[in-house]
């Protein structure tokens, strides 16, 4: 009975986690042009930062944004194009001044800005990027675009590393039985890491190539 | 692909399919009004998993950003987590030259919260003393360190109760040194020759020595029990009538060191010694059914005895969440050697592995896993350092410290050898389990995540004599059978909780 009551409030202090959860993508209106032989998208990532992560932007650590963008048949679940772009920012201590790099396919840059407002803009701003060849885009066809955008991931070996650290007892003693053969090991105070300080999902509106 | 397919299924799920777009500038003298596109098939399901790209480096290791040299480390927020352990913890020190994006940089944080001491902890810099020069500032909130590892709780056919904690602190005096004590009382039933059983343990760790790979462990037991073993009746049924009794009282060390080959792969070895004193019954025998009479070993020398073993035992993780697992995987090896020539009464050797594997499916929320747990005994060793069937038999009452909480049979679900010995000197299980995603917590939840479970295998316990010969068919003699087990797994910041059928089991039968 003492079980079945335990089980009853995990699962009522459950339900509210699930349903807060922010791994559902929101709806963003997106522009598609087409140049030479690439789409391009104009897009707002200006939610991924909180005031905490706009505010540690000055710390002299880099800040990380890991944007991950998918596009793909709106009546398909097999992506037509997929791509990742990297984007860091650096405040200079001495200098007084947001080092900003973009690490895009084909395009790698360093650029130097004084103001951090502008420095957040630029970070967060998808403006124009080509993101997949038109080639995999046949005309009337309706696709959808996906982006996932990660604030500061942490390396999935690190992540590792941390977490088998964290859940660590305070050591086996004589019982093998417990140590051994037992499969699992309760432990109060179980701290964990997110992934990333902050993930944003977005998806565009549907879009399609209409013939020239 | 499996995560892109993943992503695209989350994503198609939960939004709303609005008037399509135009992927191109629309031209003055386009048409108003395109054609809606074809409507989309059955979406897919709306929990698919988020997207990942494992393909795809999370970070670039190149560098930008001024050469700074580190002036000096400040600490704040600690009150009881002394200073110098966690400095000992970053990965950078004073008079470091690096690159103000370098990797080391981003890692530092991580690794003062894998120290498990902190709720949260933040990295800063400012300017030092000269151009190029940073103090960095290292601030942390601490957290509670006390943990409760184990409870235990429960009732069964030789012990109408038992109860017990095992509580550990972490951080020691804010030295990183972790403590742990025990304890559980089981009162005794009916059986002849039964007592209240008590047991005890203190422990203390330090995993990192002054920062170093190699880490120290020590342990004190103290078991004060009696063992009930059966004389007649039917192995399935448990009579008191049918059981006796006896006491022993155990006192144990066991001190080792341990050293992080890899951050994911440790070694260890250690040494232990331990008194045993024993009130065993003179020539106990056990009358069958069948009424045929054998005579019953116990594995204990009478009176007083000795037992001084070494170890050595290997471990490997590689799961990225070892509570709630959907990939990677676990091994370990462990040898134990216990001879006369260290000063013991018992000349043995045991053998154990343990290897799991995680097989992450449709993106990561579903998951198939396959768990393999076996050892052997070899020569004399005492009743307690053989395979209880508890050891292999989820479903029965695990030991805790040592003492055995019930005589239950394990179910005979195959029919096949009905009087399967409650302890081998060989045994083991296999189990494949799948586990599904039931939810995940995100940002400051304090619920991490919950799976729901259902696991099936096979378990073994025999004697090396039963493989010598036996005197029935195959079938009858193997001391095979099956176990299942279903239940919730649930990863909160204040413990984990499990709730299985084999749980519930353990604790009533």
């Amino acid at each position: 009975m003492k079980t079945l009551a335990i089980a009853a409030i995990l699962v009522a202090l459950s339900s509210p986690a699930r349903a807060e959860d922010d791994d559902r993508p929101e709806l963003q209106k997106m522009r598609f042009v087409e140049r030479g032989d690439r789409l391009h998208v104009t897009a707002s990532i200006a939610k991924l930062f909180d005031r905490a992560a706009y505010e540690a932007l000055d710390s002299g650590f880099t800040s990380t944004v890991l944007i991950r963008i998918w596009i793909y048949p709106r009546d398909s679940t097999d992506p037509v194009s997929f791509m990742l772009v990297t984007r860091q920012v650096l405040y200079n201590l001495w200098d007084e001044i947001y080092e900003l790099k973009f690490d895009d396919p084909g395009s790698k840059k360093v650029i130097k800005e004084k103001r951090k407002a502008e420095a957040l803009r630029r970070v967060t701003s998808i403006d124009d990027l080509p993101v997949g060849p038109l080639s995999a885009l046949p005309y009337d066809q309706v696709y959808l675009l996906a982006m996932e955008i990660q604030l500061n991931p942490v390396d999935p070996k690190l992540m590792t590393e941390v977490r088998r650290w964290l859940s660590q007892g305070t050591g086996g003693g004589l019982d093998r039985g417990g140590a051994f053969f037992g499969s699992f090991v309760s432990v109060f105070v179980n701290p964990k890491i997110a992934a990333a300080d902050r993930v944003l999902r977005i998806r565009s509106q549907p879009f399609y190539r209409p013939r020239p | 692909m499996r995560d892109r397919l993943a992503v695209v299924a989350a994503l198609c799920a939960f939004i709303a399919q609005p008037r399509p777009a135009r992927a191109q500038e629309r031209p003055p003298d386009a048409p108003a009004n395109q054609p809606e596109p074809a409507p989309a098939p059955e979406p897919p399901p709306e929990d698919a998993p988020p997207p990942s790209a494992p393909d795809e480096p999370l970070q670039k290791d190149s560098e930008f950003g001024p050469l700074i040299l580190i002036e000096s480390i400040e600490v704040v927020g600690n009150t009881a987590t002394q200073t110098e352990l966690i400095r000992r913890t970053l990965p950078i020190a004073v008079g470091d030259v690096l690159h103000a994006s370098d990797k080391r940089l981003r890692e530092a944080r991580f690794k003062v919260l894998a120290l498990g001491f902190f709720r949260d902890v933040t990295l800063a810099m400012r300017k030092g003393g000269e151009r190029g020069q940073v103090i960095l500032e290292v601030r942390v909130v601490e957290r509670g360190t006390v943990v409760l590892n184990r409870l235990w709780f429960g009732r069964s056919n030789v012990s109408p109760y038992w109860l017990g904690a095992d509580v550990g602190e972490r951080n020691l005096l804010g030295l990183g040194v972790g403590v742990g004590v025990g304890f559980i009382f089981a009162s005794h039933g009916d059986v002849e020759g039964s007592r209240n059983q008590w047991a005890t343990e203190l422990r203390a760790s330090d995993p990192s020595l002054l920062g170093t790979r190699w880490g120290a462990s020590g342990s004190f037991t103290l078991v004060h029990g009696s063992e009930a073993y059966r004389i007649t009746g039917d192995p399935q049924h448990v009579d008191s009538n049918d059981l006796r009794a006896f006491s022993y009282r155990r006192i144990g060390a066991r001190a080792g060191v341990t050293y992080d080959v890899t951050a994911l792969s440790r070694v260890s070895a250690g040494m232990r010694a331990e008194s045993i004193v024993a009130g065993l019954p003179v020539a106990p025998t056990l009358e069958r059914p069948d009424g045929r009479i054998s005579a019953i070993d116990l594995h204990l020398e009478p009176g007083e005895s000795r037992v001084v073993s070494g170890n050595l035992t290997f471990d490997r993780d590689t799961r990225p969440d070892p509570i709630l697992p959907h990939a990677g995987g676990h091994i370990t090896v462990s040898a134990e050697l216990g001879s006369s020539l260290l000063g013991g009464s018992y000349e043995f050797a045991t053998l154990f592995g343990r290897y799991e594997h995680y097989w992450p499916l449709l993106g990561g929320k579903h998951v198939i896993g396959f768990k393999l747990t076996g050892g052997v005994v070899i020569g004399g060793a005492p009743q307690f350092d053989r395979i209880h069937i508890a050891d292999v038999n989820r479903m029965l009452t695990p030991r805790a410290f040592g003492l055995v909480l019930s005589a239950a049979a394990p179910l005979d679900i195959l029919g096949t050898r009905p009087d399967k010995p409650t302890y081998g000197d060989l045994g083991g299980s296999a189990n494949l389990e799948y586990a599904f995603e039931l939810f995940r917590g995100s940002g400051k939840k304090r619920v991490y995540g919950g799976d729901l479970f259902l696991g099936a295998g096979l378990w073994g316990l025999g004697e090396q004599a039963d493989l010598r010969a036996r005197d029935a068919s195959l079938y009858d003699a193997i001391p095979i059978d099956i176990y299942v087990d279903a239940g919730v797994r649930i990863d909160t910041d204040v413990g984990v909780f499990e709730m299985t059928v084999a749980n519930a089991l353990g604790r009533l039968r």
